[in-house]
C-alpha cells in the first residue's frame, strides 16, 4: 500500500511538472516584446510575418519531434529486443526492398509537405505589398542611424545605453538613447545599408533579420500590429562591440507618430552636426577601438 | 636495397627506423596516423580550453573575466578553426584514415608515403601560425567565417588575419595533398577481388571525403588568396569602394564551407557503419544504399552553399532554390539513419563502449539533423539565423556527432593500434558523462536561440541568463568527460592487458582484424585474399 | 630468402625521407616571411623560404627520378598510381582557377550580383584581345601541338627528335611569358585600380605562374631526355608535364575567351538597373 502510494505520488508530481513545464512553454513570453527568463519559445509575434513564421515552425517542430521520437523509440526497442542476451542468434537480413523504398519515399513526402508552406512564407515575407512609408537604416561600428524620408527626412543616431547609466526597470544591453518610433498597423518598407562592415538589423518579435551590407541596399518590411516597445540586437559579427548595438523600436498610434515626427524633425535637425556620442562600456578595449 | 637485409626471421619482420627519425622522416601510414591522432588530441586540448573560456564568460550576464571584447571574438574564432581543422579533420581523416585505409583494403601503405608525411607535418606548422595569429596585433576577431569588410585591412590592420590566412593555406595544402593520396590509394591499391562494391563503408566514406576535399579546399585557397591581396596589395575583390562585393567572399567561403561540414561528418558515417555492423554481428543493412547515400550527400552538398546566406539580401527566387536543394539532403541522410537501425534490428548486440558512442551518435545526429532542416527553410531562418539556435544545431552535428564518432572509433580501434585493452568500465563512464554533458550543454541553446539570443556576443541581456548558466554547467561536465578520456587513454597505454587480433569476435570481419594486435609495422606484405560478400572479407592466407 | 613474410605486393614503400619536413619548414618560413614582407618588412626571409622550397623540390624529385631509374621500384601498378595522383592534382588546380573565374563572373555579370557595375568599369583602358593576347593564344596552342609531337617521338623511341620538340615547347612557354610581361608593363591600369585589374591580374597572373612552372617542368623533362631517362614504356614524368601543359593551355583558352574577348565587349554586361 505504502509503496504504491508513493509511486502514484511520484507519478503525479511528475505529471504536474510536465504540465507546468508545458504551460510555461506555451505561455512563455506572452505580452512581452523582449526575451524573458527561461523562455523556451519565440517571442510573441508583433507582425504578420512573425505570426506566419511561428505557425510554420509549429508544423516543423511537430514533424521533427515525431521523427526524433520515432528514432528514439526504434532504438529503445532494439536495445531491449536485440541485445546479445535476449537475441543470441543474429539474423542475416541485409535487404528489404519495400522497407528501403518506404524510408526513402516517406521523407520525400514529408519534405514536400514542409516545402509548400515554406515557400508560401518565403514569398509572403519578401516584399511589402504596398508600403505606406519607408525607414532607412544604416549600420555603423557600433550604432545604428535611422532616416525617415517620408516624414521630413530627418535622421538620428541610436546608441546603446551603457551599463552604468541604466536606470532601474531598463533592460541592460537592449536600451538605446534614441528609440526608433514607428506607427502601428502601417506597412513600412525598411531599406538597409552599412557604412563600414556588415551588420544585421534584427528584431525577433517582428521576424525581421536583414544584413546591412556596405555598397548594397537591402529591403525588408514590417507591419506591427500591437503598440509597444520591441527590442533586438545586431546579428552579424561586426567587431569588438558587436554585442553592444541593440535595436529598440517604439510602436505608437498613427497620431502619436505624426506628433513625434514633427518634434523629431526639429530636434534632430539641430542635432545633426553634433558629433557622435561616445559610449563608454566597461571594457577598456572598447573605448580604445571606438 | 636494404629492405630485405633487415627483414630477418623476426615474426612480422618488424624492422622500423628508430629514434626521432622514425617519426619526423616517417613513410609509414600507421606512424603518420598516430601522429595525426596525437595532433588532434593537442588540438582538442587547446580548442576545448577556448570553449571553456567562452562558457565561463557566458556563465552569467555581465563581464566575468574577459574585459577585452576583441579577445572574446578571437577566442570564438580560434575555437571554431581549431576544432574544425585541427581536431575533427586530423582525427577522423588523417588519423583513422591513415591507419585503416591500407589495413582495410589490404595494401601495405598509402600510395605516396612521403607525401603522406608532408600532409601531416604541414598541420603542426599551420597550428603554430594560427596560435601566432591569436597572439599578435589583437588577434583575428572575425569568426571562423572571416567575412570582409571586417577581415579587411581597414578593420583588422596588423598581421593577425594574415597569419590566420596563411595558417589555412598550409592546412589546405595538407588537405589537398592528403586527398590526392587517399583517392589514389583507394582507387588503385585495393587487394585483388575488392571491387568498389565490396569495399567496407569506411573506405567509401574516406573516398568520398577525399573527393570533397579535392574539390572544395582549392576554392577556399583561391578566396583566401584574394583576401590576402585585398588586405595587402590593394585589390578590390571584396571592397565596394573599388567595385568589388563582400558577398563574393561569402559565396566562395560557403562553397567550400558547406562541403566542409560533410567532410567532417562523412568519415564519421563510415566509422559508425563499421561499428554498428560489428557489434550487431550482422553485415550492414542496404550496403549499396549506404554507399550511394553518402555519394548523394556529397554531390548535393555542393549546390546548397547559400543556405548560410539567407539574410544577405538575395532575391526570393534564389532563396527558394537553396531552400529546396538543402531539404533534399535529408533524404539520403535518412536512408543512412534507417539503414543503421535496420542493421541493428535482429542483431545480437553487445553494448561495449564503441557501440554506446555509435548509438549516441545516431540519436543525437538526428536531433542535430532535424534542426538543420528547420534552418534550411529560408523563411524560418529569418528568425534563427545568427542566433544560438544555429550554434545548437551545429554543435549537435559536430561537437556531439562528429566527436562521438571520434571517441567511438578510438575505442573500436585502440586495441588494434596499441595492442592494449582499454578499461571498459571507465570508458562507459566516460560515455555517460559525455552524453549527459553535451545534452545539458547544447540543448538549452535551442531555447536561448529561439528567444532571440545572437551568437558571438560576450555579454547578453539578463533574460538569457538561465539557459546560459545551464549550458555552462553542461560544458563543465563535458570537459570532465574529455579529461576522463585522457585518463582512459593513459590507463590503456599503460595497461598490461593485451587484446587478440580480432578482439570483437565474429561481427568484425574487415581486413584490419586479420592482422595481429598491435598491428605490426608492416602489414599486408602478402596480398590478402578477398571474399565475395560485400564489405565482408575472407581471411588472410596463413602467415 | 629465409623470411616467410616475403613481400608479394607490387607497391613501392619508400624509405624514411627528410624532404617532407624540410618542405614544411620551407612553407612555414615562406608564410612568416611573406607576412613580414607584406607588413613593410624586408623580403629576405620569404626569399630564404623560397630557396629552401626549391631545394626541397630538387632533393625530393631527384630521389623520385632515382627510383624511377631503379628497376623494380616503379612497377606497372605504381605507374598507374602516379598517373592518378597527378590527375587529381590537376583537378585541384582546376578548382583553384574556378575561384578566380567565379570572382570574375561575379563582378561582371549583373545576374550574379545585383550591384555589379558596368563591365568593363569606366576609366579602364582595355588590352585589345586581337593584339598580344591573340598572339599568346597562338603560341600556347602551337606549344600544345609541339609537346604532342615530342610525346610521339618518345613513344617511337626517337630520342633526338623528342629532345628537340620538348625544348621547342619549353621555349614557346618562355616566349609566352615574355609577351605577358610586356603586356603587364604596357597596361595602363595598376593592380590597385579596382575590381577589373584585381580579377584581371590575379587570374592571368596565376595562369602565368603556372606557365612558368610548366616551362620549368618541360625543361627538366628535356634534360632528362638528354640523359636517356625516358623509355617508350616508361616516361611518367614526361606524361605529367604534358598533361600539365594541356591544363595550362585550356585555362588560357578560358581566360582568352572570357576575360579578354567577352570581358571587353558590351555583350551581356548591361549594368543592373
Ligand atoms: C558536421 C557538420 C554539419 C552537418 C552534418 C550539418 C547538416 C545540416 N545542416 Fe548545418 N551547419 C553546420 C554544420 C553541419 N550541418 C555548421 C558548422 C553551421 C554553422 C556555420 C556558421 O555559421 O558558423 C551550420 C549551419 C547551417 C545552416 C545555416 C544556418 C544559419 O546560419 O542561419 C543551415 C541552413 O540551411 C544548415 C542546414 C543543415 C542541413 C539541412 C543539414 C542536413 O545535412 C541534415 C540532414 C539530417 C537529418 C535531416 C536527420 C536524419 C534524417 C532522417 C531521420 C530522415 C527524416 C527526416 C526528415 C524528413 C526531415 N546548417
Ligand atoms: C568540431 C567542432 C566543434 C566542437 C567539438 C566544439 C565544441 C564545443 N563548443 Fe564550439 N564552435 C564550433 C565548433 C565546435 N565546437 C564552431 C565552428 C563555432 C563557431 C565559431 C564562430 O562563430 O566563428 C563554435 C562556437 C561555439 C560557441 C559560440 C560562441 C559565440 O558565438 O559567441 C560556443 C558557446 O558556448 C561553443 C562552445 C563549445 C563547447 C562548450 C564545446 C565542448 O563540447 C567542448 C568539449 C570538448 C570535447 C567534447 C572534445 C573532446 C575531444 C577530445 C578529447 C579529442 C579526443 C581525440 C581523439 C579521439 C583522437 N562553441
Ligand atoms: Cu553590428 Cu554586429
Ligand atoms: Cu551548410
Amino acid at each position: 500500500m505504502q509503496n504504491s502510494r508513493r509511486i502514484i505520488l511520484g507519478y503525479n508530481s511528475g505529471v504536474a511538472f510536465l504540465i507546468t513545464a508545458f504551460a510555461a512553454f506555451m505561455a512563455s513570453g506572452a505580452n512581452a516584446a523582449e526575451p524573458i527568463p527561461w523562455q523556451m519559445n519565440f517571442q510573441p509575434a508583433a507582425t504578420p510575418v512573425m505570426e506566419k513564421i511561428i505557425d510554420f515552425h509549429n508544423l516543423l517542430l511537430t514533424i521533427q519531434v515525431g521523427i526524433v521520437v520515432l528514432v528514439l523509440g526504434l532504438m529503445l526497442y532494439i536495445i531491449i529486443k536485440f541485445n546479445s542476451k535476449s537475441n543470441p542468434e543474429p539474423s542475416k537480413t541485409t535487404h528489404n526492398t519495400p522497407l528501403e523504398v518506404i524510408w526513402t519515399v516517406i521523407p520525400i513526402v514529408i519534405l514536400i509537405v514542409l516545402a509548400v508552406p515554406s515557400m508560401k512564407l518565403l514569398f509572403f515575407m519578401d516584399k511589402a505589398p504596398n508600403p505606406e512609408m519607408t525607414l532607412k537604416i544604416t549600420g555603423h561600428q557600433w550604432y545604428w542611424s535611422y532616416q525617415y524620408p517620408d516624414n521630413g527626412d530627418f535622421e538620428f543616431d541610436s546608441n546603446i545605453i551603457p551599463d552604468d547609466e541604466i536606470k532601474p526597470g531598463q533592460r541592460r544591453l537592449l536600451e538605446v538613447d534614441n528609440q526608433v518610433v514607428l506607427p502601428v498597423n502601417t506597412e513600412i518598407r525598411l531599406l538597409m545599408t552599412s557604412e563600414d562592415v556588415i551588420h544585421n538589423w534584427a528584431i525577433p518579435a517582428f521576424g525581421v533579420k536583414m544584413d546591412t551590407v556596405p555598397g548594397r541596399t537591402n529591403e525588408s518590411w514590417i507591419k506591427v500590429t500591437k503598440p509597444g516597445t520591441y527590442y533586438g540586437q545586431c546579428s552579424e559579427l561586426c567587431g569588438v562591440n558587436h554585442g553592444f548595438m541593440p535595436v529598440a523600436v517604439k510602436v505608437v498610434s498613427k497620431d502619436e507618430f505624426k506628433k513625434w515626427a514633427a518634434e523629431a524633425k526639429k530636434e534632430f535637425a539641430k542635432a545633426k552636426n553634433t558629433p557622435v556620442k561616445v559610449v563608454k562600456m566597461k571594457s577598456p578595449a572598447q573605448a580604445q577601438l571606438r | 636495397m636494404s629492405e630485405t637485409a633487415h627483414a630477418d626471421a623476426h615474426e612480422h619482420h618488424d624492422h622500423r627506423p628508430t629514434g626521432w627519425k622514425r617519426w619526423v622522416y616517417s613513410t609509414n601510414h600507421k606512424d603518420i596516423g598516430t601522429m595525426y591522432l596525437a595532433l588532434a588530441m593537442i588540438g582538442a586540448i587547446v580548442g576545448t580550453a577556448a570553449s571553456m573560456a567562452i562558457r565561463v564568460e557566458l556563465h552569467e550576464p555581465g563581464v566575468q573575466f574577459i574585459t577585452d571584447f576583441q579577445f572574446y571574438n578571437v577566442l570564438v574564432t580560434a575555437h571554431g578553426f581549431i576544432m574544425v581543422f585541427f581536431v575533427v579533420m586530423p582525427a577522423l581523416i588523417g588519423g583513422f584514415g591513415n591507419w585503416f585505409i591500407p589495413l582495410m583494403i589490404g595494401t601495405p601503405d598509402m600510395a605516396f608515403p612521403r607525401m603522406n608525411n608532408i600532409s601531416f607535418w604541414l598541420l603542426p606548422a599551420a597550428l603554430i601560425l594560427l596560435v601566432i595569429a591569436g597572439l599578435i596585433d589583437g588577434g583575428p576577431g572575425t569568426g571562423w567565417t572571416v567575412y570582409p569588410p571586417l577581415a579587411n585591412a581597414d578593420f583588422h590592420p596588423g598581421m593577425a588575419v594574415d597569419f590566420g590566412i596563411l595558417s589555412l593555406h598550409l592546412a589546405g595544402a595538407s588537405s589537398i595533398l592528403g586527398a590526392i593520396n587517399f583517392i589514389t590509394t583507394i582507387v588503385n591499391m585495393r587487394a585483388p577481388g575488392m571491387t568498389f562494391h565490396r569495399m567496407p563503408l569506411f573506405i567509401w566514406a574516406m573516398l568520398l571525403t577525399a573527393i570533397l576535399l579535392l574539390l572544395a579546399i582549392p576554392v577556399l585557397a583561391g578566396a583566401l588568396t584574394m583576401l590576402l591581396t585585398d588586405r595587402n596589395f590593394d585589390t578590390a575583390f571584396f571592397s565596394p569602394a573599388g567595385g568589388g562585393d563582400p558577398l563574393l567572399w561569402q559565396h566562395l567561403f560557403w562553397f567550400f564551407g558547406h562541403p566542409e561540414v560533410y567532410i567532417m561528418i562523412i568519415p564519421a558515417f563510415g566509422v559508425i557503419s563499421e561499428i554498428v555492423s560489428t557489434f550487431s554481428k550482422k553485415p550492414i543493412f542496404g550496403y549499396l544504399g549506404m554507399a550511394y547515400a553518402m555519394a548523394a550527400i556529397g554531390v548535393v552538398g555542393f549546390i546548397v552553399w547559400a543556405h548560410h546566406m539567407y539574410t544577405v539580401g538575395f532575391n526570393v527566387e534564389t532563396r527558394a532554390y537553396f531552400t529546396l536543394a538543402t531539404m533534399v539532403i535529408a533524404v539520403p541522410t535518412g536512408v543512412k539513419i534507417f539503414s543503421w537501425l535496420a542493421t541493428m534490428w535482429g542483431g545480437s548486440i553487445k553494448f561495449d563502449t564503441p557501440m554506446l558512442f555509435a548509438m549516441g551518435f545516431i540519436f543525437l545526429f538526428v536531433v542535430g539533423g532535424v534542426t538543420g532542416v528547420t534552418l534550411a527553410n529560408a523563411g524560418a531562418d529569418q528568425a534563427f539565423h545568427d542566433t544560438y539556435f544555429v550554434v545548437a544545431h551545429f554543435h549537435y552535428v559536430l561537437s556531439v556527432a562528429a566527436i562521438f564518432a571520434m571517441y567511438a572509433g578510438f575505442y573500436y580501434w585502440i586495441g588494434k593500434m596499441s595492442g592494449k585493452q582499454y578499461p571498459e568500465g571507465m570508458a562507459r563512464l566516460q560515455f555517460w558523462v559525455t552524453f549527459i554533458g553535451v545534452n545539458i550543454l547544447f540543448f538549452p541553446q535551442h531555447f536561448a536561440g529561439m528567444a532571440g539570443m545572437p551568437r558571438r556576443i560576450p555579454d547578453y541581456p539578463d533574460a538569457y541568463a538561465g539557459w546560459n548558466m545551464i549550458s555552462s554547467w553542461g560544458a563543465y561536465i563535458t570537459a570532465v568527460g574529455a579529461i576522463l578520456f585522457f585518463v582512459v587513454l593513459w590507463k590503456t597505454l599503460t595497461s598490461k592487458e593485451t587484446v587478440a587480433a580480432n578482439q570483437w569476435g565474429t561481427g568484425a570481419n574487415t581486413l584490419e582484424w586479420t592482422v595481429a594486435s598491435p598491428a605490426p609495422f608492416h602489414t599486408h606484405e602478402q596480398t590478402p585474399a578477398i571474399g565475395t560478400q560485400p564489405a565482408a572479407i575472407g581471411t588472410q592466407p596463413a602467415e | 630468402m629465409a623470411n616467410e613474410a616475403a613481400k608479394t605486393h607490387p607497391w613501392h614503400v619508400p624509405e624514411p625521407s627528410p624532404w617532407p619536413i624540410i618542405g614544411t619548414i620551407a612553407g612555414f618560413i615562406m608564410a612568416v616571411g611573406g607576412i613580414w614582407f607584406m607588413h613593410d618588412g624586408p623580403i629576405y626571409l620569404f626569399g630564404v623560404g623560397v630557396l629552401i622550397l626549391i631545394y626541397t623540390f630538387y632533393g625530393w624529385w631527384r630521389q623520385v627520378v632515382l627510383e624511377a631509374n631503379t628497376a623494380g621500384a616503379h612497377s606497372e601498378q605504381v605507374k598507374i598510381g602516379l598517373r592518378y595522383g597527378f590527375i587529381f592534382f590537376i583537378v585541384s588546380e582546376i578548382m583553384f582557377f574556378f575561384a578566380f573565374f567565379w570572382a570574375f563572373f561575379h563582378s561582371s555579370l549583373p545576374i550574379l550580383n545585383n550591384v555589379a557595375q558596368a563591365w568593363p568599369p569606366e576609366g579602364i583602358e582595355l588590352i585589345p584581345a586581337s593584339g598580344v593576347p591573340l598572339l599568346n593564344t597562338l603560341i600556347l596552342l602551337s606549344s600544345s601541338a609541339t609537346v604532342t609531337v615530342a610525346h610521339h617521338a618518345i613513344l617511337d623511341d626517337n630520342r633526338s627528335k623528342a629532345i628537340m620538340w620538348t625544348w621547342i615547347t619549353a621555349i614557346l612557354g618562355a616566349v609566352f611569358l615574355f609577351f605577358q610581361a610586356e603586356e603587364y608593363i604596357d597596361a595602363t591600369f595598376k593592380l590597385s585600380d579596382g575590381i577589373y585589374p584585381s580579377t584581371f591580374y590575379l587570374a592571368t597572373g596565376f595562369h602565368g605562374f603556372h606557365v612558368f612552372v610548366g616551362t620549368c617542368f618541360l625543361a627538366v623533362c628535356a634534360m632528362r631526355l638528354q640523359k636517356g631517362h625516358f623509355k617508350p614504356d616508361h616516361h611518367i614524368g614526361f606524361e605529367a608535364a604534358a598533361w600539365y601543359w594541356h591544363f595550362v593551355d585550356v585555362v588560357w583558352i578560358f581566360l582568352f575567351v572570357n576575360v579578354y574577348i567577352w570581358g571587353s565587349s558590351s555583350f551581356g554586361h548591361v549594368a543592373a538597373g
